[in-house]
């Protein structure tokens, strides 16, 4: 067995169970200990997981943005593997996103969807990189689906910054930034309470991501070790 | 619907679908490891086998 192989897989264990620590302590602080809102009571607790899977999303599709600059700049499979691989991640968390907003808005705004500017791009992001992920599955040249996905990835992860500017270029429905805003820090925003939470939560989803990402990309490149094999046998 | 309703339905559903997920990564990770075991014939490959 190879040696760094070896110090990989155990790294990958110890990440699995950290994050497993984190998402059931996030689970007993956002459903049990934590009040619910003053304003929207218990349905509020969706926010627990709505703002770490769309900030989820984000850093997924920014890993797919360096991947993919790196993919097209230097053509090493390493750098299309690890792009790859962020962009299903991401489109997991983004998709998600969607439905728990979607379960959130029906008791708060009284519908399920509306086609309001943060969540149409969304919606869009969500489209873009399901387009990638078929794109890849449907061209068999594996440099030529590497490239075209490295550019459709760059041109998707421009949806974000258009994402997080919309509630303020364009009336909408959803509420401005919790979190990332310019203007106040979270602990001005939010109330200690509800932060708290919130931040196991954002700690929980993100050990999750990073443990996700390596044993995807350890199966990307099982997979690609695989498809060698099949082309010219075991050298 | 309460809202403990639309709360439970949130979590059911994301939970459900990074349980299976991560169960659909690992199934595809133990059939390639599967086939890179067949071919090389001594059970040597350059990947950990996920237990």
């Amino acid at each position: 067995m190879d040696p760094v192989e070896k110090k990989k897989g155990k790294g990958r264990k110890i990440l699995g169970v950290l994050a497993t620590l984190f998402i059931l302590l996030g689970l007993y602080w956002g459903l049990v200990k934590a009040p619910p809102d003053a304003f929207q009571g218990d349905v509020q607790r969706i926010m627990y997981l709505h703002i770490p899977s769309i900030l989820t999303a984000y850093l997924s599709f920014f890993i797919v943005f360096v991947g993919s600059c790196l993919f097209l700049w230097k053509g090493e499979r390493r750098d299309d593997i690890l792009a790859h691989s962020a962009a299903e991640i991401g489109v997991l968390f983004t998709g998600l996103t969607i439905i728990e907003g979607s379960i959130w808005g029906k008791p708060i705004w009284g519908v399920w969807w509306t086609w309001d500017a943060r969540l149409t791009l969304t919606a869009i992001l969500f489209l873009i990189f399901v387009g990638y992920l078929m794109l890849r599955s449907l061209i068999e040249d594996e440099h030529r689906g590497a490239v075209c996905g490295a550019i459709i990835g760059i041109i998707g992860f421009v949806d974000i910054p258009l994402i997080h500017m919309s509630v303020y270029w364009w009336r909408t429905l959803h509420q401005p930034p919790s979190i990332l805003r310019p203007d106040k820090t979270p602990w001005e925003n939010i109330d200690p309470a509800l932060l708290w939470p919130l931040s196991i939560n954002f700690v929980a989803f993100f050990l999750l991501f990073f443990y996700l990402l390596s044993l995807r990309i350890h199966l990307g490149e099982t997979e690609y070790e695989v498809k060698r094999i099949r082309l010219y046998g075991e050298t | 619907m309460g809202p403990w309703g639309f709360v439970l339905l949130a979590y059911g559903i994301v939970w459900s679908a990074i349980i299976l997920y991560l169960g659909i990564i690992k199934m595809r990770l133990r059939k390639a490891e599967a086939e890179i075991r067949l071919h090389t014939g001594s059970g040597h490959s350059n990947h950990v086998e996920e237990k």
